[in-house]
């Protein structure tokens, strides 16, 4: 019952950027020039092509399911907690760059990720997420010369 | 020919420098790592190396990106042989045979027989690819925007109707690919579109975001999500790498079998290796002088089943350079991001690319026969090494990989709003794995909608708005033609049982 509705918001998601992408023609200039067709043309098209898939999609979703689609993670329990330790080591990282720093926010996901995955060795996932990170740190900001915000804060 | 030959000649003078050398064996090594590792493909590293070409030469990066790109096509092999978890849909036939091999103690010939094979393939498609790249370049000279535009369509038709198990969900892919590629500046009027007064998406929507969320953060979330309880599949020993007399003898025409399908696979738009390395491995079994060997008998492991696919999967990469170089038509995720490392350098690959950036494109090709060299090296004494890799607890490996893909996608402009982007593409990414939709026609469309758009444009430019002149134009109409023939390759494919999955 579940899958039913995750598919028909994911056809519904489709027709709604349609929609959202089909607003936007109307802010486009009109000039069409020798072609013919002016900036909005590609856009109609695609919103158009949007438009007719997630019709089709929300049509399957609602007579019987996605076709030619085998759940192979029907009998698997996913795994919510996991989840949130992952995406909670993403956002804290976006979240703590500007202050903490590269190395020691870049660990933070180190860690809370490997937690995610199970790994209860906290200390040691610190360890291995600042080793790893150091050398990476080096070779992209001087050799590579990609600029990276500071290894520490001042204040560290 | 001749004239092939001293072109050729100069690329080896430009492949051999030192620098290139180094470089190509970082990308080898890298590649065959990659390979190996389950979770990670060569699209998502190429992805996250893209940031290297704001400051090496363009010869060495793309000379390391290819080495990326065909040492994970090596490394593969190991996986499936050893763990019966094939790496990426192109060594799913390999995994059949090989680990079926390695249950019996034979692992380690599988490998053997793998690696050669690859280097045979990967060596002969080379040729291959020296003396046909520029017989196709000299003909897409003849190209001009009506038949680019119909080119394209016809790449997007394949790679989302023939990746993937249904060709609605591929469209649908190939759709948010598109609408995303329409953001930022329209490239023949300098428009502004979609960009929400954001200034930063003027330039669009950095497609390197876009490939690490769906690949590296989206992999990341559905394992930890679906896979993360389930116990490591059991590794098979490693025996040592020999093979018999008789194993040679059964390898040598599988590999050549093996060449001769993948690589005009892989050189038409067709997208994928699955169709080439499940041909090969359905000839195999039908000319085998030993059928009882195959697993699909009982037996114990038949190795022209892996000598075959493992030679056209290798035959079929290479064979994908073929448009990539000399059309700028990518046929795989990683052959588009390949494009988008091209375009930073202000490159276009094309028939032209042949005249304008001769050295760097013959150079390119002189370092694939380099790179088969140092693969096969990589590969056969060093297996052992290569097989420790899969011994890595999986939750060190995406603390890694996720590690690795933020600091590449901060490092683009110092934007913790970028790791935001990042984050809910890759939760889309996710959703697409658990529903099944292929991630490839997401990439393809992003990069090659921008550049149809203004093929299209230009033809109708031409035409002074005569939309028949993509009918009158015999280049032009065949191609649409063939677009819209591909659309039942799956119905067709379907009825034989061949289930397509997507190769990244």
């Amino acid at each position: 019952m579940t899958t039913k509705i995750w598919q028909v918001s994911i056809s519904c998601f489709i027709l709604a950027l349609a929609l959202v992408f089909g607003l936007g023609v109307s802010g486009l200039p009109t000039d069409a020039g020798y072609a013919g067709i002016s900036s909005r043309f590609v856009p109609i098209l695609i919103t158009v092509f949007l438009a007719v898939v997630g019709a089709l999609l929300l049509w399957q979703s609602l007579t019987g399911g996605f076709r030619h689609f085998f759940d192979d993670t029907a009998n698997v329990r996913a795994d919510l907690r996991g989840v949130i330790w992952v995406s909670a080591g993403i956002l804290l990282m976006a979240l703590l760059i500007s202050y903490i720093g590269f190395v020691l926010s870049a660990a933070v996901l180190f860690v809370c990720t490997a937690r995610g995955f199970g790994s209860r060795a906290l200390l040691r996932d610190l360890a291995i997420g600042v080793a790893l990170v150091l050398p990476v740190y080096w070779l992209f900001g001087q050799v590579l010369a990609v600029s990276l915000p500071k290894l520490f804060n001042q204040w560290l | 020919m001749t004239e092939t030959f001293g072109l050729l000649l100069s690329g080896f003078a430009t492949a051999l420098q030192p620098i290139n050398l180094m470089w190509a064996f970082i990308g080898c090594a890298l590649g065959t790592a990659i390979g190996v590792l389950p979770g990670i493909g060569p699209a998502l590293t190429v992805a996250m190396l893209l940031p290297v070409t704001a400051k090496i030469d363009p010869a060495s990066a793309l000379i390391m990106f290819c080495g990326v790109y065909y040492g994970a096509m090596f490394g593969g092999s190991t996986t499936s042989i050893l763990m019966n978890t094939p790496g990426e849909s192109a060594s799913i036939m390999t995994a059949l045979e090989g680990n079926c091999m390695a249950r019996n103690g034979r692992a380690g010939s599988a490998l053997a027989t793998a690696a050669i094979g690859s280097f045979v393939a990967g060596t002969l498609a080379t040729i291959l690819l020296t003396f046909v790249a520029p017989f196709v370049a000299d003909f897409g000279l003849k190209f001009g925007p009506a038949e680019f535009f119909a080119l394209m369509v016809l790449a997007f038709v394949t790679v989302s109707s023939v990746l993937g198990a249904s060709m609605l969900r591929g469209m649908v892919s190939l759709a948010l690919g598109l609408a995303l590629g329409l953001v930022g500046q329209d490239k023949i009027e300098g428009v502004a579109r979609y960009t929400a007064g954001v200034p930063e998406l003027v330039d669009g929507i950095e497609f390197v975001l876009v490939a690490v969320g769906l690949f590296a953060v989206g992999e990341a979330l559905y394992s930890v999500l679906y896979d993360s309880k389930t116990a490591p599949p059991t590794q098979n020993k490693l025996s040592s790498m020999q093979m018999t007399r008789d194993d040679w003898k059964r390898s040598w025409p599988a590999w050549l079998r093996g060449t001769a399908i993948g690589f005009p696979f892989g050189s038409m738009p067709a997208g994928g290796a699955e169709i080439p390395t499940f041909l090969s491995y359905s000839t195999e079994r039908k000319l085998s002088q030993s059928k009882a060997d195959f697993s699909s008998a009982g037996g114990k492991g038949a190795i022209e089943g892996v000598a075959g696919p493992e030679a056209a999967n290798n035959a079929c990469a290479t064979g994908a350079l073929v448009p990539l170089l000399t059309l700028g038509i990518p046929t795989s995720a990683t052959a588009a991001i390949l494009i988008g490392a091209f375009q930073n350098y202000n490159l276009q690959p094309g028939p032209l690319l042949f005249q304008t950036s001769g050295d760097l494109v013959w150079g390119l090709i002189a370092s694939l026969y380099v790179g088969n060299v140092m693969l096969l090296v990589l590969n056969l004494p060093m297996a052992g090494i290569w097989a420790k890799l899969l011994n890595l607890p999986k939750a060190q490996l995406y603390a890694g990989i996720l590690v690795f893909a933020s600091i590449g996608v901060y490092g683009m402009r110092q934007s913790a709003l970028d790791l935001l982007f990042m984050y809910m593409i890759g939760v889309i990414g996710v959703i697409m794995r658990r529903f099944d939709f292929p991630v490839a026609p997401v990439i393809i469309g992003m990069i090659l909608g921008p550049m149809s758009e203004v093929h299209l444009r230009r033809a109708l430019s031409i035409s002074q708005g005569d939309w028949s002149a993509f009918l009158t134009q015999p280049i032009a109409a065949t191609l649409l033609i063939l677009s819209a023939l591909v659309l039942f390759v799956p119905m067709f494919l379907r009825r034989r049982g061949i289930r397509l999955g997507e190769d990244d």
